[in-house]
């Protein structure tokens, strides 16, 4: 399968592309912004790859240009070939813009492999992934056919309107020497200078003595085409081993519900145990495959201390990391698992995971969020901000990473600090005197020592957001006072004086 | 209280820094400080501007630097208090810059600015010097160690410059610096002239730091308080410690130093014992003059000469000239050849002394532009030298001045719209798209500049927060400094140490040093500056010369009536100014016959006249279609023929740069110094509302006195032009010989003049292919690249034009010397040269084994064979007879492609030849047809796109294609642009319907009404699919096989 326009479809997937502004990606070489991926919008408005950017815009000054991105592209093939697995489990990717599917015997789900093609190009389509599909009996010419573009001239060669071959046509040298040089898997340098030579169609290079090609152009032409007439087998790097320990289970109308889905993982559960108990095995790490609509397959997986083959606890666990997957709009296909299989004996043995006791704390946190809700339990971690209230956030409780709170000592930060500053009564010397005495909640106190001020500006860029709140778009000038009791309280002045706005004071924290 | 604020980052702390250094003075002296330092980062780049600014706000400027070093030595505020502790501050700075290695991009070398300073350094230029350390977040005992060493070294001189920072421990801070050895001085630490520009600020720390403004944190500052403040204000800030804010005024008695100190001194040139530099001045000008004039020097050069040399003497520029000299002499010695430009050319001794080549009897020029007595500024002498050899001059004049006594001068790069708004939206979180439509719209001046409406044309809501604020801040950075860059070749030369003057730094390219003043700065103090400039055409013409056995341009016979008619037909591919398709047009109608008319002519097709639309007056007058008139003002407020004077030469237009701007004194009462002003304000991008003053000002004065409104504006805009792209006269009269020479070497040896542009390139406007052509067509012949004939360069084969190895793509020039060596006659004999074969490779396929009885592929094939053949020598014996019977043959046409790719250009045939019967077919004439065709034809031409031009205002692209018959000049009018916007900019092959349009004179245009891009036909030249046939992909780039023609020159 090749995905010709593979990095705009990833980027325009979530934000579609107008048929005026086409998306294209550029990268920068020697510090000139170069077209990397056009995409058939751009296509169509005279964009090519290789384009500078300057010399694009000109033709199309509508473009957007982004920062090309092979890692991201990489990582979206690589949830492609997951999803595709609903297909057959040995996919593989064909990096950058190809993917590999071996459908060998996989016809028992499909009537066909022309069925089963285009069931996997209507699908794709209808989540905006263009996409040129070929069946072949090696990888290689599936490869060539995938990709090449014959004139409608071309003899015995089925093609469609648009000039492509049509998708599930055999292979057979008969076909394959019509087609270029380039369709041969081979690099640019390579193809020109075989061109060069006038060498343009595999005929051509079939033509010429094998030993005077592989002298001039080394072996890769002629193992390139052995490979794709099927003389010499091409291994392809499968990602993942089939499995053997694997369950599926389709829907008719896609399902997305919490509990449609509990009730398939527990179907799931029930074969996948059963079929484990017959052996005497049991598993160690599952993991359940949602095969959504769109062509993306969100996983979750679990793991156990212990060989597990209990359907229920199975299901628990799986039910319980539910709501990490977004069914999105349906799921259609649902695939379990099972990644590490050990034999486990008739009897049950202890059947609760235990919690990894040498990190108590992750099993406090589990219990904790398990039982609150996963937001619900955070840890605050200081964040770089000159404003007291933005200077720490809310982070995930695990892992722990060893905080890293720098208290200046010119500037220390009270231990408690009030959710909303309260405002106080003062009595101060203007302009920037600390205050004489402040009420707080009806009490009043008098200031025995006190040190400031401390001058914090609004985050200007911020815009004003203060709704309601004046203080928080206004200069502060903190104070820290001890009162005659020896309390420590940390206070503000909002506003300046002299200023249009009387300035109002608060207490922001309390020390100690 | 008095107060002086003595801790001052100015812009020119780069990206630390928020305000002008105008800006600082001017506040500075609002409220009222006694005297105001500049501090900036290890630099004193900023001192010249600020001292500028100081005394036209008039207030007393301390000039100093920070100095920041490696070691554990504190920042130190460092004043010199005479001119001598000056010239030792400078050093150190030197010596700190010259410490840091060529490309350093460490952190180190940013904190620092590029200067690694140690406190022995220090110790060693510290006489002299007030030092004020800076005190650290942390007073610890180490900072407390060093402020003892400080005070033991610098006895009395030593203080400590305390701020308040409103961290909340001011007090405690306070109390224990009062504590430290040495006596506090109060400052405050400045970074902005106003509270207002924090967050203009606080997006330069994120531009430093490359980080957006939210994630940007502690790296800011907490609050806005690092402002200019008032007396009254810093006395009740330090009203525990008065003492300290008294300091700073004993601070400013004892600091005497000012920048009007220094003095220039010319450098010493050697002179002939018993003579002065007058003498000796007026002795080589008079043998000059012999030279220049073997039949006698005419009466009114010798009156100019003698009257120049008086002035020369009277104002003691003598040693500038003769500085001049020996640079220029040196060139002639190494047969380099240049020519002063600009107003050097207004001078009889610049031209008796070979400074200058074009003749002051020519022309009319006056002195007084050059060197004025009342202007007391130095003159500016400009050289052109070849570009591929200037270098070599810039070696010989560090070599004979010694690096401390010569630098190249800084350009300030400053913030223009373009980058200010990418910067400042990258800061602020805009979209990179949203940056990038901004960014275009940045070439409305002033007023117009990303205002509501053109944003929200572009799609954006101007009301949005991040827009707004983003477009502000652009706008206050607009116009700041940025960084420093080296002059294009500005040399300051000194008699003393330069380095005493101004710290000398190292230039990113190596063996350069620059100091850190710029054009404008040295103007300011006096300093003498040589500009040694690089052209590219003074390469292309001395290579010609060498062909021809001609030593200088005074060889050349002046006034050859056959260049001016070859001009006058608009042939001048090539020629120096005038190939532009702009000039080509011009020529046909200025129909230049005499000298001064391609004075004329470079400076006519030029923005500034353009803009002042003095174009076509200028053409009805000449062509006498208009009677020449003086706009005058009303009798009783002046002469009626007051710019006469000014306007006589050029018909009563204003063309040269000189004459807007002697209309504002003449006509409009600027005094020179506000003309002056009035130029430089338009040379940058600042201040907005200055030139609306000046718009005012000139209109309002003109109109007064009577002239009408319409001229008024027209000169006006027409000075806006001028502003960064005009010429003086004497500028264009120099380029003009230039024209004039290089036209002439066109016109009677095209072959050399053909093989010295292919072996300069790259210059000028065209592509090999245009100039072997044009060659071709005035009956050169032309010789294909040839292993046993060709150099690395062009050559001349008897008369013949034989191409060199420089033309195919990717040969390096080593290659060339064993092919030149061993001049090939067989096949045996190239593999034996040894060269690689990717070198090889390369040959054939620029078909250069013709010599060999090898076609391209022939060769191909053999050389594609050698990759495994190690045993080269036996092999080379063997008779070579390779079987390649079953390659297919290669036409014509793919030979054509090919040698565009490999080389740019096919002698075999024109690619257009092989599309002929097919647009043949489709109606479509030939560009030869189409120019024989009557005024108003509608037709269809078709060709490959040699240029595209889209003039500024975007009304018109202009786009010159190319056919075997010849090239045809497409008109794309606006209102097409959309419709076909993709055939006009994207396509390589272009096919044109419209109408033609011929003018009196000839030239013709095509004035396209519907455009298709064609370029899909490329591909049946070589008769190959053109399809989108899959490669791997690699790295966007076109492997050079897959482009068939170069790229053409486009100019957005």
């Amino acid at each position: 399968m090749w995905l010709p326009h593979w990095p705009i479809t990833r980027l325009s997937r979530n934000t579609p592309v107008s048929p005026d502004r086409p998306l294209v990606t550029v990268e920068t070489i020697r510090g000139v912004r170069h077209l990397v991926a056009v995409g058939e919008v751009g296509e169509a408005h005279g964009l090519s790859r290789g384009q500078t950017l300057t010399a694009a815009r000109a033709v199309c000054p509508a473009l957007v240009p982004v920062d090309a991105d092979p890692v991201a592209d990489e990582a979206a093939l690589g949830r492609l070939v997951a999803w595709c697995e609903r297909y057959t489990p040995m996919v593989a990717p064909e990096p950058p813009d190809g993917l590999w599917l071996d459908i060998t015997g996989c016809t028992a789900v499909f009537p066909s492999e022309g069925e089963l093609v285009r069931d996997l190009r209507k699908r794709l389509e209808r989540n905006r992934v263009s996409c040129r599909i070929a069946v072949a009996g090696t990888p290689g010419a599936s490869w060539a056919l995938a990709r090449a573009s014959l004139p409608p001239s071309s003899a015995n060669v089925p093609i469609d309107g648009d000039g492509w071959l049509k998708d599930g046509y055999d292979e057979g040298a008969g076909v394959l020497t019509d087609l270029p040089i380039a369709c041969l898997r081979l690099e640019a340098g390579v193809v020109a200078g075989l061109r060069r030579l006038g060498l343009r169609t595999v005929r051509d290079l079939l033509r010429i003595p094998r030993a005077q090609i592989t002298a001039r152009f080394g072996a890769m032409p002629l193992l390139r085409l052995d490979q794709a007439l099927g003389e010499v087998e091409e291994a392809i790097d499968w990602p993942r081993p089939p499995l053997e320990w694997h369950e599926r289970l389709a829907f008719p109308e896609p399902i997305g519900t919490a509990e449609d889905l509990a009730r398939a993982l527990a179907r799931l559960s029930e074969r996948l145990c059963s079929r484990l108990g017959e052996q005497g095995k049991g598993g160690q790490r599952f993991v359940a495959r949602f095969f959504r609509v769109d062509d993306v397959a969100p996983e979750v997986g679990v793991s156990t201390a212990l060989p597990v083959r209990d359907p229920a606890y199975l299901t628990k666990l799986l039910c319980e990391k539910l709501n990490m997957v977004d069914p999105g709009f349906g799921i259609e296909v649902i695939a379990l698992e099972v990644e590490s299989v050990a034999p486990m004996g008739v009897t049950q043995t202890q059947l609760m995971a235990a919690p990894d006791t040498s990190d108590e704390l992750a099993g406090v946190v589990d219990m904790l969020s398990n039982r609150l809700g996963a937001d619900r339990v955070s840890r605050v971690v200081p964040f770089a901000s000159h404003v007291p209230e933005r200077s720490l956030r809310r982070a995930p409780p695990l892992p722990v990473k060893q905080p890293s709170w720098v208290s200046d000592p010119a500037s220390p930060r009270p231990i408690r600090l009030l959710h909303r500053p309260e405002e106080i009564n003062v009595i101060a010397p203007v302009p920037d005197d600390p205050p004489i005495r402040f009420s707080w909640r009806g009490v009043a106190h008098r200031v025995r020592a006190a040190a400031g001020p401390e001058r914090i500006a609004a985050e200007w860029w911020r815009g004003r957001r203060s709704r309601g709140r004046p203080e928080t778009d206004l200069i502060r000038d903190y104070y820290r006072v001890e009162d005659s009791d020896g309390a420590r309280f940390w206070i503000f002045r909002a506003g300046l004086h002299g200023e249009e706005r009387t300035p109002r004071w608060y207490l922001h924290g309390l020390f100690g | 209280m008095a107060y002086a604020e003595l801790q001052v980052a100015s812009a020119f702390s780069f990206l630390r820094g928020a305000s002008s250094p105008e800006e600082l003075a001017a506040t500075a002296s609002v409220l009222g400080l006694s005297a105001i330092g500049i501090t900036d980062l290890n630099s004193v780049a900023g001192v010249v501007r600020m001292w500028d600014a100081a005394k036209e706000v008039g207030i007393r400027l301390m000039v100093g630097a920070r100095l920041s070093f490696r070691d554990d030595t504190p920042d130190l505020l460092c004043y010199p208090q005479d001119r001598s502790a000056w010239g030792r501050l400078t050093r150190l700075l030197t010596v700190g810059k010259s410490r840091v290695p060529h490309g350093d991009t460490s952190e180190a070398a940013k904190v620092t600015n590029r200067c690694f300073l140690y406190y022995d350094d220090l110790l060693e230029q510290g006489a002299g010097q007030i030092l004020l350390a800076v005190v650290p977040d942390r007073l610890d005992d180490g900072f407390r160690a060093n402020l003892q060493r400080l005070r033991a070294d610098f006895r009395g001189r030593a203080f400590l410059a305390v701020n308040r920072r409103y961290r909340g421990d001011d007090v405690r801070r306070l109390r224990a610096m009062a504590e430290l050895p040495l006596p506090m001085v109060a400052t405050n630490d400045v970074l902005y002239h106003l509270p207002d520009r924090r967050q203009l600020q606080d997006v330069m720390t994120c531009i430093r730091l490359g980080c957006r403004i939210d994630q940007a944190g502690l790296a800011l500052q907490p609050n806005a308080e690092r402002h200019l403040k008032s007396p009254q204000e810093m006395e009740r800030l330090f009203s525990a410690y008065p003492e300290a804010v008294l300091l700073t005024q004993d601070i400013v008695e004892r600091c005497k130093f000012s920048l009007a100190e220094l003095a220039y001194e010319y450098p010493d040139e050697p002179i002939p014992p018993g003579l002065t530099p007058d003498e000796h001045l007026a002795n080589l000008t008079w043998q000059g003059a012999a030279a220049r004039y073997p039949d006698g020097i005419p009466p009114q050069v010798r009156d100019t000469i003698e009257k120049e040399l008086r002035i020369i003497a009277q104002l003691n520029y003598a040693r500038y000239f003769l500085t001049v000299y020996d640079i220029v002499r040196y060139a002639e010695e190494e047969k380099i050849l240049c020519q002063g430009r600009g107003s050097a050319a207004n001078s009889a001794v610049c031209y008796c002394l070979r400074i200058t080549a074009v003749d002051p009897a020519q022309i009319s020029l006056l002195f007084e532009r050059f060197v004025s007595t009342e202007r007391r500024e130095p003159p500016d002498i400009d050289v052109d030298f070849e570009h591929e050899r200037r270098e070599e001059v810039i070696q010989y004049i560090y070599k004979r001045y010694g690096r401390e006594r010569a630098g190249i001068a800084a350009t300030v790069i400053h913030y223009r719209p373009k980058r200010a708004i990418r910067e400042v939206g990258k800061v602020m979180g805009l979209s990179e798209d949203a940056t990038a439509v901004l960014s275009a719209q940045s070439w409305h001046a002033g007023e117009g500049l990303w205002s509501d409406d053109s944003v929200k044309e572009i799609g954006l809501d101007p009301a949005s927060f991040t827009v707004r604020r983003s477009i502000e801040l652009a706008r206050q950075l607009v116009g700041l400094p940025r960084h420093l860059s080296q002059h294009v070749g500005g040399f300051v030369l000194t008699r003393g140490r330069l380095d005493e003057t101004v710290p000398i730094g190292r230039a990113a390219m190596d063996k350069r040093t620059f100091i850190e003043w710029d054009k404008d700065d040295i103007d300011t103090l006096g300093i003498m500056k040589v500009d040694v400039l690089a052209l590219g055409m003074l390469t292309c013409i001395r290579k010609a010369f060498a062909l021809l056995g001609i030593n200088n341009l005074a060889e050349v016979p002046t006034e050859d009536s056959a260049v001016y008619d070859m001009l006058c037909r608009g042939d001048s591919i090539g020629v120096f100014q005038v190939e532009s398709r702009a000039q080509i047009n011009m020529l046909p109608r200025l129909k230049p016959r005499v000298f001064y008319d391609l004075v004329i002519e470079v400076a006519i097709v030029r923005p500034g006249p353009i803009q002042g639309d003095m174009v076509h007056p200028y053409l009805r007058r000449r062509q006498g279609l208009e009677k020449t008139e003086l706009p005058s003002p009303t009798p009783e407020r002046g002469e009626a023929d007051e710019l006469k004077r000014v306007l006589d030469r050029t018909r009563g237009v204003p063309l040269f740069q000189e004459q807007a701007m002697q209309i504002a004194i003449v006509a409009a009462k600027f005094t020179p110094e506000e003309a002056n002003q009035l130029r430089r304000s338009m040379a940058t991008f600042r201040n907005a509302g200055t030139i609306h003053r000046f718009f005012e000002k000139m209109v309002s004065g003109m109109v007064a006195r009577g002239y009408t409104q319409d001229f008024a504006e027209r000169c006006f805009h027409q000075i806006e032009g001028f502003g960064t792209y005009g010429f003086p006269e004497s500028h264009a009269a120099s380029f003009a010989l230039l024209v004039y020479v290089s036209a002439w070497l066109k016109c009677h040896h095209p072959a050399a003049f053909a093989c010295a542009l292919l072996n300069s390139q790259p210059m000028g406007f065209y592509a090999p292919a245009q100039i072997v052509r044009d060659a071709r067509e005035h009956g050169v012949e032309v010789r294909q690249i040839d292993v046993s004939a060709s150099k690395w360069d062009c050559t001349l084969e008897d008369g013949a034009l034989r191409l060199g190895f420089r033309l195919i793509t990717g040969f390096s020039q080593a290659w060339a010397e064993p092919l030149v060596k061993t001049r090939c006659t067989s096949f045996a004999d190239l593999v034996r040269t040894g060269l690689p074969q990717d070198a090889l490779v390369m040959l054939a396929d620029a078909d250069a084994m013709r010599s060999l009885k090898l076609d391209r592929r022939a060769a191909l094939w053999q050389v594609r064979g050698l990759s495994n053949m190690t045993d080269l020598p036996l092999f080379a014996t063997e008779p070579m007879v390779i079987h390649h019977a079953s390659l297919p043959i290669m036409t014509k046409g793919e030979h054509v492609v090919t040698d565009y790719q490999t080389a740019g250009l096919s002698l075999k045939a024109h690619p257009m030849r092989f599309l002929r019967a097919l647009f043949s077919a489709e109606g479509v004439l030939s560009c030869a047809q189409a120019a024989a065709q009557v005024d108003g034809t509608r037709l269809s031409v078709a060709g490959v796109v040699l240029v595209r031009q889209r003039p500024g205002n975007g009304n018109v692209v202009f786009c010159t294609i190319e056919d075997e018959t010849g090239i045809a000049n497409v008109v794309v009018w606006a209102s097409l642009m959309e419709r076909f916007r993709r055939a006009i900019m994207g396509s390589s092959l272009l096919k044109v319907t419209g109408r033609l349009q011929r003018s009196p004179e000839g030239i013709i245009h095509v004035i396209a009404e519907r455009l298709d891009d064609r370029s899909g036909l490329m591909g049946r030249i070589t008769e190959e699919p053109s399809s989108r046939t899959p490669s791997r992909p690699s790295r966007p780039r076109h492997p050079r096989q897959e482009r068939i023609f170069p790229r053409s020159r486009d100019f957005h």
